[in-house]
């Protein structure tokens, strides 16, 4: 590897290793105080006990099994949904932001997250009925993630589709489609939640504002296994992403298929961001923010910012579901609500500083 | 690289880019009639004409990005619609007009962007040094990690070029492919650019021809085409009006019918200087 | 001497092993109604937290509360340390029954049914639960013998016109007026107290517009504490929009109940439907009184 070639490198590949060796000490941090606190509260040293008892390595001890079954049953799957969550979502505004050459995306403006929702508020209210029993009850438990799959593949395809109708992905109507979409699909789970019966609406207010609560295991390997595959996938297109930020002509001189490139990583954003919407509801800004914060920290290459913000959106989350969980107990407010408290003045930041800095129009 | 000029070893009648009958036909409209022509290499070949005659179609055609409606197109006697695009992308490299990027990147890393094709994952020491090279080449190598948003616009367009030379960089010293035709594409690399910038990339281009390397460059300005390019190919709403290395040789009823101007040769104390002056 | 005093000291060790914390049951109630029944019995005693919105009987509110029954947390719920979670059904997000019951802590669902036998059963069940049958028996005994005094003179209200009742109830989720329809308890009592509900439909619950509420024409309105205290008084109430075209509105009969008199069926519930048939027939002599 040529990191010692005369003193000088295009990219410094060593203080990336760094970059990323704190990102993760500091979600581990994050990590750690969120399975401490809450209702129950459990230190460090208890923690450790517990892991090394549901590992095996220790007896289990009588004593506290509330506070064990607590911390395995509830506490530890949320935190790990939290931080996966937000790892999706990183990693989503990452991936948006390079294929459509903006700075200004996410999966909440191409309509993925909306779509997502619709497909899910729809289980939700009509998924008690006899018609769609029919349909839903061979799906089971997978009925809502399912739906969500199919409501968010909808709405993404429908933007595609009318931004790519002449041969080539305008970046402009794209936006402009997902803006229509997102409009249809949040009037639609709005019209949902409006003629939903009681039982069912219970479900979709509270779960539309974005939320931890109900996370358990099952939850949480979907959420992984949908991260860890879409993940392994985006890394490897890396260098096409950074081709493609000279344009898509100058991406299809360097050797890579642009258009291609774009259809896989839309289908694999999809499927990350369905999964997770349907766990957690609709959460917004993650994927604004992340990717923002890090180009402005470090670097815009995308072989550094996905994976920094795989990390940088885990531990957002995870912080994020503390404070949710810790301003008024033992109630606890929505994380759409946190994020965009904290996500919309952190935004402002960055707009103003680029500006003050003088570089009008750039990022990072 | 090696500098020579004008070079032609002989038997290198299928060395070259070659457009065979090429047409391009776009919603109902013909673009492109029936263009034949080869272009060498070790010249600096130019293609010439008014907007609307079919320039940047033909270039699209010419570097792979489209494909023709009919005929074909060949890089040393071989069709290149059947070429993959990566293998393909080692050889070929297009400098583009204007390339948009928004992102903030160290001129390094977007020079080494023309690598890409070479490395897998990681860039390998060699490619690292080829980097160095061809921003020394263009003289932008002491602002090697400056953002390139903060650049000017001439610095920008010596950037790209540096990123264009990079990714077709032929050595001596090379491992391997050291005898593998190279060719380059410039789509009106000086337009808008001050006389500084367009004066030194012109001059950098014309460094690089040899007999390994087909160049051929889209110019807007006609007397800059004629001073530094060795072999012109004159467009006409979609078909060649003159193919010729002679830019004498080329009728001034030809260059006014096609540009809609007057043209005469510009002559100081009665001696002809080559270049032509335009009035309307 | 000795063996019985061991004996019993065995036994009494038992005893003490059982429940765990070892000190009786801990009840987490999310259910305004079970709680109230709780307290009617006297075992009240085991409750060691209740939901946001039960406030009735006034000592219930010294017991902490674990969040809004719709949006509960099964943390908050379970750092308590209850010995069961009792609900009526009426909770959510749904997932936070499974999460309880995951963690060893069972749930148990009463529901209340729709009518007067079917709630004084659930009462006697809970008496049964926590060993106040008498207490329970007792009281469900009385409750029975009022109601059935004021079925008897109910059957004179009906006579003559019934007047068109609307009951409005303010859905804190939804910010917006709601009435109940056909087929809820607060239509069973208006039925009793010689009353029509003003609304057509059966079902649950109608999201009201000012024309539904216009179109229902009520001669009554009844709404419910929270509906009502937001604007203030009878005078204000009658001058929403839709209420003011009423014939309610119009004479100021708006009346105030607390939503825990008319939402379930309860020992109270003799009281307040003779309340309801005084508002209902002797309209023509006073505006509302609240």
């Amino acid at each position: 590897m040529g990191g010692d070639h005369a003193g000088r490198m295009p990219v410094a590949r060593r203080s990336d290793t760094f970059v990323y060796l704190t990102l993760a000490l500091v979600l581990l941090a994050a990590l750690v105080a969120s399975a401490c606190l809450g209702a129950f509260t459990f230190t460090p040293a208890r923690i450790a006990s517990y892991l090394a008892q549901g590992a095996g390595w220790t007896p289990m001890r009588e004593a506290d099994t509330l506070g064990r079954s607590v911390f395995f049953q509830l506490r530890l799957p949320r935190v790990l949904l939290a931080a996966l969550s937000g790892a999706v979502l990183g990693v989503s505004g990452t991936l948006m932001q390079g294929l459509f050459r903006n700075p200004i995306v996410e999966p909440g403006l191409a309509g993925t997250s909306a779509g997502a929702a619709l497909g899910a508020a729809l289980i939700f209210v009509l998924g008690g009925s006899t018609g769609a029993l029919a349909f839903s009850a061979p799906l089971g438990v997978f009925a809502v993630p399912v739906l969500a799959f199919a409501g968010a593949f909808a709405a993404t395809i429908l933007v595609y589709r009318i931004s790519s109708s002449f041969g080539k992905v305008n970046v402009f109507t794209l936006l402009l489609a997902g803006i229509a979409v997102n409009a249809v699909c949040g009037a639609g789970t709005g019209f949902l939640s409006y003629v939903a019966r009681d039982p069912q609406a219970r479900n979709i207010v509270f779960w539309s504002l974005g939320t931890f609560t109900t996370a358990d295991w099952r939850g949480v390997a979907l959420v992984g296994v949908c991260f860890a595959a879409c993940f392994a996938i985006s890394i490897g297109y890396a260098k096409p992403l950074n081709a493609l930020m000279l344009g898509e002509d100058e991406a299809a001189y360097l050797g890579s298929d642009p258009r291609r490139l774009i259809a896989r990583l839309l289908v694999v954003n999809t499927i990350m961001v369905a999964a997770t919407t349907a766990m957690v509801g609709v959460i917004a800004f993650v994927g604004l923010v992340v990717p923002h914060a890090l180009r402005m920290m470090r670097s815009s290459s995308y072989a550094f910012l996905l994976p920094a913000s795989a990390l940088l959106g885990a531990t957002m989350m995870v912080v994020v579901d503390i404070v949710a969980r810790e301003v008024i107990p033992p109630a606890e407010l929505p994380i759409g609500i946190i994020t965009a408290v904290i996500g919309a003045p952190v935004f402002l930041w960055i707009l103003l500083r680029d500006q003050r800095s003088g570089s009008s129009g750039y990022y990072g | 690289m090696v500098e020579r000029h004008g070079v032609e070893r002989p038997g290198t009648e299928k060395r070259g880019v070659e457009l065979r009958d090429v047409s391009f036909r776009a919603g109902g409209a013909l673009i492109l009639d029936r263009v034949s022509v080869r272009f060498e290499p070790g010249k600096l070949n130019v293609i010439l004409g008014p907007n609307g005659a079919g320039k940047s179609t033909l270039l699209r055609i010419a570097t792979g990005l489209a494909h023709a409606t009919s005929g074909d197109v060949r890089y040393d006697g071989e069709p290149i619609a059947g070429l993959a695009s990566e293998p393909l992308a080692r050889r070929r490299a297009v400098l583009s007009q204007h390339v948009e990027l928004a992102f903030a990147l160290p001129e390094a890393d977007v020079v080494l962007m023309g690598r890409y094709p070479h490395y897998g994952r990681v860039p390998t020491g060699y490619d690292l040094e080829i980097v160095n090279r061809a921003l020394e080449l263009v003289g932008m190598e002491d602002k090697r990690d400056q953002p390139y948003p903060t650049l000017s616009g001439g610095e920008q367009q010596k950037v790209h070029l540096a990123r264009v030379l990079a990714q077709i960089w032929s050595d001596a010293s090379a491992p391997g492919s050291a005898q593998a035709q190279r060719f380059l594409f410039l789509d009106e690399p000086t337009s808008g650019l001050d006389v500084h910038y367009q004066l030194h990339i012109l001059k950098v281009v014309r460094g690089l021809l040899s007999p390994g390397c087909t160049v051929i460059a889209v110019l807007h300005d006609l007397n800059m085409a004629f001073e530094y390019g060795d072999h012109f190919v004159l467009l006409e709403r979609g078909t060649v009006a003159v193919n010729t290395s002679d830019p004498r040789a080329i009728p001034a009823e030809v260059l006014e019918r096609v540009f809609r101007v007057r043209a005469r040769h510009l002559q100081t104390q009665g001696e002809d200087t080559g270049l032509w002056r335009f009035e309307l | 001497m000795m063996k019985i005093l061991a004996v019993s000291i065995a036994l009494a060790a038992l005893a003490c092993g059982r429940g765990d914390v070892g000190h009786g049951p801990r009840v987490v109630c999310v259910s305004k109604q079970i709680n109230e029944f709780l307290y009617d019995i006297h075992a009240e005693s085991v409750l060691v937290a209740r939901d946001l919105t039960s406030v009735y009987p006034p000592p219930i509110k010294t017991l902490p509360s674990v969040g809004y029954h719709r949006a509960l947390s099964a943390e908050g719920i379970v750092s308590m340390r209850p010995t069961m979670l009792l609900t009526d059904g009426n909770l959510g997000p749904d997932a936070v029954v499974q999460q309880v019951r995951k963690v060893g802590i069972p749930v148990v669902v009463l529901t209340p049914g729709s009518t007067p036998d079917s709630a004084q059963l659930l009462m006697q069940r809970l008496g049964k639960e926590f060993h106040h049958q008498a207490q329970a028996d007792s009281v469900v005994a009385a409750w029975k013998q009022q109601m059935s005094d004021v079925l008897r003179d109910s059957t004179k209200w009906a006579a003559g016109r019934r007047p068109r009742v609307l009951v409005m109830h303010f859905g804190q989720m939804v910010n917006d007026y709601l009435g109940l329809k056909r087929g809820s308890t607060a239509d069973q009592l208006i039925q009793w107290a010689g009353g029509v509900n003003a609304i057509d439909s059966t079902g649950g619950m109608l999201r009201l517009t000012p024309e539904l509420i216009a179109k229902a024409a009520p001669d009554i309105i009844i709404a419910t504490d929270v509906g009502f205290d937001r604007l203030g008084s009878a005078a204000k109430f009658a001058s929403l929009p839709g209420v003011a075209l009423t014939p309610a509105g119009k004479s100021g009969h708006v009346y105030r109940v607390d939503e825990t008199e008319v939402m379930y069926f309860s020992p109270r519930t003799p009281a307040v439907l003779r309340k309801i048939a005084d508002w209902l027939h002797s309209r023509a002599t006073s505006p509302a009184q609240p």
